[in-house]
């Protein structure tokens, strides 16, 4: 036995992950994020990233590409008219320009879904992850709120408060779409949160000496991004249900152009038992392409957030590289 | 006999067994009149079976959790109860703790740079230019080459005994005084352990740590400790320097643990052992008496009624036993606090 | 609907001396199809004799669950058995209908498994899973069933009123307990245990092992052994067989295995196990860590990590790096895979 030497140390395995890909350049890292050079480097996140940039430059740019007035005002001698060099996605039957709808339409459906979403999202991850790593009363008194929130219904809601401050803009909108969604997404926050925050790598970071703050934020919560991404969108596209769908009932703020507006003058004009598909179809496909975004970024985060998923992308992706460049 | 790095005194932890608010509550005696000295420069092993509280105490070393009673005592001082953010901070930079899985205690979204650049931050133990370099030096005293390309990595990459290591390399970062390892070796594969067992051996030998190793197997107990304390549902029931015991044991529960543990040397000859009824593991609310009585061949009458005492009967070993290590034996081994 | 169930094709009382239980030849399984395929065993021969207990030991990974399900005939997709054979009694499974496979498992083979502790359903009665399982093989009464049921608990030493209990009611060895019951109600002639007691104490772990020992005593049922506890098997196999990344490197009696291992990797894992008597000495164990099976090195397949394969010896070097080595009997009856072995005692 004693030929045995004495090597008492693993050497490092033989598999080596390519470090082309995942190393990230400390230079360039200044200038763009870590994360969304990830997110770039992942194919879904990158279709559903340029395809949400592009919703959001239409809205930018939407007076330069038609007239606001166009997009609210009635104008009977445009009427009915199917989509044509002059008007894009064609008219409604109040001569109202669906292109217009659009992309005017575009900016405040964005801009609800994701203030609302947003909002939500960070009352639910500070109070549900929070609460549940710390536990005790504070858990139990957040648990308590949440409890409450959730069983708050949203519509109602709304409908009582426009009602009661007799208006109908866009801050109260936000503001009540995230009190009633919020508590949703805090729950399953929070249980992910419980789970994670009995694993040993919690408890070693507190031997570490890591502050509750920095075990919340910088150890539990990466964690949770793809949780945490999927309830703001969520929220986002419930936001802009809910906008549509107080439209519908004619709660909504009819003076201004939104995608929820166009539809629901398409449904009181019963456009489409009129053969006039392109007055809901346009909007409809708004919300539609918008939401496929956000559903290929969510998908996108799920899999650059964890490491895993990452590397075998990374890895399969170089592996066809080098198959290409060898045929 | 030198000073000790860490002391206990009468450490307690119950935890409730019911969640009831009114009325008598019932306990978990998890831990229960725990008292032993860690020295630098020395491995305690502490043994027993599963649910006998090993766990507890050395997460009670750690202050992952605050004892029901009982001392901790640190450089003189009983710390268990102070809990201002500043003592914490100088405990956690002297005592670090290694996890039993080396699967769990690693974050899966971190690289290992992150898990060793972070210690060295909270703690401020190098300039920040320097965090690099010593980054580097870490893996590469847990033998972790190269150690620029490991730092990038994330756990999942790692192999059990690598991760193993990144985890004892993250311990190392803020130059510990004391060092707890709860089962450090029991989830990896046979052939990886006697390398982290090596590795603890070489930082006692270089670094004079006090280390407590928790584990159930006895023959890896051997090859690294001095001294050895034998835990029984929540007590301990035997304690003295390792050799000596294992030639020797004096509470019957260290005699059946012995002969239950399987031995190379011992050849293909089969030990037996006698089956009884009993459970090493903590229990709720017991009641007087050994708490080894109903599986004890050497039980007696006093044995179900009075709970033995902790008696150095032999030399600088000491059990929990009336008959083998008998009041009338010697002196009470652990010094009452009040 | 009643289903006739025949018999098994008579087994003589009493094997033919030289004619195995189970006998593995060449055998090969594979995980997945085509260039992504896996080779998790990769010709194995095993032999397990009547009465025998026979030990797998090896280092995680390395195939010894493989060989257990393939014994058992319960591979599913993407597993797959791609060489040799598999022979009970000297008859050839591989080409076996479907019916007389369901047949042979826990009649012939029983299996305790590696997460057996929670393999037991939680919500049914220790005893009615017991009546479930044997219904399952054999046409008796419910009553009966129980009555087997009972009479195997006393057996491996459980209170018989517990057949009544819920699992969660039992400790893991007592749950460990009843698995190994439920596995000799058939009155099988091979019982595989794939580490059976790796998640128990000590103690609980010795008290369950000299039971099944008493047992495989009385009713004369041969044993494979799974675990990687080496200094376990060495007490309690008979002959034990050490496998290496889906090959099988050294066989022998146990307690010739102890006293003059031959494959380095065995006197490895020898070296990885502490006495818990006699004198101790700093250990070494085996370098690395064991190869990834979807890239397994050229030639001896422990060649990387053996400290016997150096640069130093060119000849010995370029067989060890290229030629794969087979087993040889060195002795009689103890079997090494090893170029160096035999050359160097
Ligand atoms: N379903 C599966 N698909 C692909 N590969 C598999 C699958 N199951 C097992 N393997 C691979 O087959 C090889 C042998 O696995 P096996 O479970 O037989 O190992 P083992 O020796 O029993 O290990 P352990 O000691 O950890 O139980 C391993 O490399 C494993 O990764
Ligand atoms: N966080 C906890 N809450 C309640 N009971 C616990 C907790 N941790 C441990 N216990 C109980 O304390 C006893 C000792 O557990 P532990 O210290 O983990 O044992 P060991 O490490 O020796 O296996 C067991 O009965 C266990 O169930
Ligand atoms: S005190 Fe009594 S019961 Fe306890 S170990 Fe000693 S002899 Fe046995
Ligand atoms: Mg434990
Ligand atoms: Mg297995």
């Amino acid at each position: 036995m004693s030929q045995l030497l004495p090597t008492p140390i693993d050497l490092p395995q033989a598999v080596e992950l390519a470090p082309l890909g995942v190393r990230v350049d400390r230079r360039r890292r200044r200038f763009v994020p870590g994360w969304l050079r990830l997110l770039l480097g992942n194919p879904k996140g990158r279709i559903g990233i340029l395809m949400i940039v592009g919703m959001v430059v239409l809205g930018l740019i939407a007076p330069l590409l038609a007239s606001r007035s166009s997009a609210v005002d009635f104008s009977l001698l445009d009427a009915r008219q199917a989509p044509s060099w002059h008007h894009l996605f064609g008219t409604t039957d109040q001569g109202v320009d669906v292109f217009a709808q659009v992309v005017w339409g575009a900016r405040r459906s964005l801009l609800l879904g994701a203030a609302a979403g947003a909002l939500a999202t960070v009352i639910a991850t500070i109070l549900g992850v929070f609460a549940a790593y710390v536990g005790g009363i504070v858990d139990d008194l957040v648990n308590l709120v949440t409890n409450v929130f959730f069983v708050i219904p949203t519509i109602p809601l709304l409908i009582d408060i426009t009602a009661f401050l007799h208006t109908r803009g866009m801050l109260v909108m936000i503001l009540v779409i995230a009190a009633t969604l919020w508590a949703f997404e805090a729950r399953i926050l929070r249980a992910q949160a419980l789970t994670l925050k009995n694993r040993d790598f919690i408890a070693a970071s507190r031997v570490a000496g890591e502050s509750t703050r920095r075990i919340v934020f910088g150890e539990l919560m990466p964690n949770m991004v793809s949780r945490i991404a999927a309830a703001f969108v969520l929220v986002f596209y419930v936001a802009i249900l809910v906008d549509a769908g107080l439209e519908f009932l004619g709660l909504g703020a009819m003076d201004k152009p939104s995608w929820g507006v166009a539809l629901y003058w398409a449904t009181v004009n019963s456009s489409m038992l009129q053969g006039e598909w392109w007055s809901f179809v346009f909007p409809g496909l708004a919300i539609g392409v918008t939401v496929l975004a956000l559903t290929l970024i969510l998908a996108g985060i799920d899999e650059v957030s964890n490491p895993r998923l990452r590397a075998t992308r990374v890895r399969r992706h170089l592996a066809r590289r080098a198959l290409g460049r060898a045929v | 006999m030198s000073e000790a790095a860490l002391e206990v005194r009468h450490l307690e932890k119950r935890f409730a067994a019911d969640a009831r608010f009114v009325g008598r509550r019932s306990y978990v005696h998890a831990v229960d009149d725990v008292s032993f000295m860690l020295r630098p420069g020395t491995i305690t092993a502490l043994v027993g079976e599963s649910g006998s509280g090993k766990s507890t105490v050395a997460r009670l070393l750690a202050r992952l959790y605050a004892p029901t009673a009982g001392s901790v005592i640190y450089r003189g001082k009983d710390v268990a109860r102070d809990k201002s953010r500043r003592s914490v901070l100088r405990y956690r930079s002297q005592v670090q703790m290694i996890f039993q899985d080396p699967f769990g205690s690693l974050n899966p979204v971190k690289t290992i740079r992150h898990h060793l650049e972070r210690p060295l931050r909270i703690h401020g133990i190098v300039e920040r230019d320097e965090v690099e370099d010593r980054v580097h030096e870490l893996l590469r005293t847990v033998g972790l080459v190269p150690p620029g390309h490991v730092a990038d990595k994330y756990p999942h990459e790692l192999s059990g005994g690598q991760r193993q290591r990144v985890a004892i390399a993250r311990t190392l970062a803020v130059e510990p005084v004391v060092l707890l390892a709860d089962e450090p070796t029991s989830m990896l594969d046979v052939s990886i352990r006697i390398g982290i067992l090596n590795l603890m051996l070489k930082l006692k030998e270089e670094r004079d740590i006090a280390f407590l190793y928790v584990t159930h197997d006895l023959a890896s107990a051997r090859y690294l400790a001095d001294d050895i304390l034998v835990m029984y549902a929540g007590q301990i029931v035997e304690q003295g320097p390792i050799e000596q015991v294992l030639a020797d044991p004096l509470h019957p529960y260290t005699k059946l643990l012995l002969s239950a543990a399987a031995d190379p040397e011992a050849g293909v000859e089969t030990k037996r052992i006698e089956v009884r009824k009993g459970l090493a593991s903590a229990a709720v609310d017991p009641p007087d008496g050994c708490r080894f009585v109903g599986r004890c061949p050497l039980a007696i009458d006093v044995c179900s009624r009075v709970t033995p005492a902790l008696v150095e009967a032999h030399p600088g070993q000491a059990a929990r036993c009336h008959v083998t290590a008998p009041a009338s034996a010697g002196i009470a081994a652990v010094p009452s606090t009040s | 609907m009643t289903e006739v169930i025949e018999p098994m094709p008579a087994a003589p009382a009493i094997p033919a001396p030289g004619v195995p239980i189970i006998e593995l030849r060449q055998l090969a399984v594979e995980y997945g199809a085509g260039d992504r395929s896996v080779r998790a065993v990769d010709g194995v021969d095993l032999a397990v004799h009547a009465g025998e207990v026979v030990g797998l030991a090896g280092e995680s990974g390395c195939g010894k669950s493989t060989v257990a399900n393939a014994i058992m005939q319960i591979l599913r997709p993407p597993a797959r058995i791609a060489g040799g054979s598999i022979l009970f009694r000297g008859e050839d499974l591989v080409d076996k209908g479907r019916e007389e496979l369901r047949r042979y498992r826990w009649r012939n083979v029983a299996m305790v498994f590696q997460s057996a502790m929670s393999s037991l359903n939680p919500v049914m009665r220790v005893g009615d899973q017991f009546v479930d399982m044997m219904r399952a093989h054999e046409p008796v009464s419910r009553n009966a069933a129980l009555a087997r049921a009972e009479e195997l608990l006393g057996v491996v030493g459980i209170d018989r009123r517990r057949v009544r209990a819920f699992p969660h009611e039992l400790s893991g060895g007592m749950r460990q307990r009843v698995i190994i019951a439920m596995a000799l109600a058939l009155e099988p002639q091979l019982l595989i245990m794939d580490e059976p007691t790796t998640a128990l104490d000590v103690v609980v772990q010795r008290e369950i092992l000299q039971q099944v020992q008493d047992l495989q005593r009385e009713f004369g049922f041969a044993i494979l052994f799974i675990t990687h506890d080496l200094s376990l098997l060495i007490e309690f196999a008979d002959r034990i067989a050490i496998m290496y990344a889906g090959e099988i490197v050294e066989t022998a009696p146990s307690a010739r295995l102890q006293a003059s291992p031959r494959h380095p990797y065995t006197r490895g894992l020898m070296e990885s196990f502490p006495p818990l008597t006699g004198p101790l000495r700093r250990l070494v164990g085996i370098p690395g860590a064991p190869p990834d099976l979807s890239a397994v090195p050229p030639g001896c397949r422990f060649h990387p990590r053996c400290p016997l394969c150096v640069p130093e010896q060119p000849v010995m070097f370029a067989r060890q790096t290229t030629e794969r080595p087979v087993l040889r009997e060195l002795e009689p009856g103890h079997f090494v895979a090893c170029h160096a072995a035999g050359a160097s005692t």
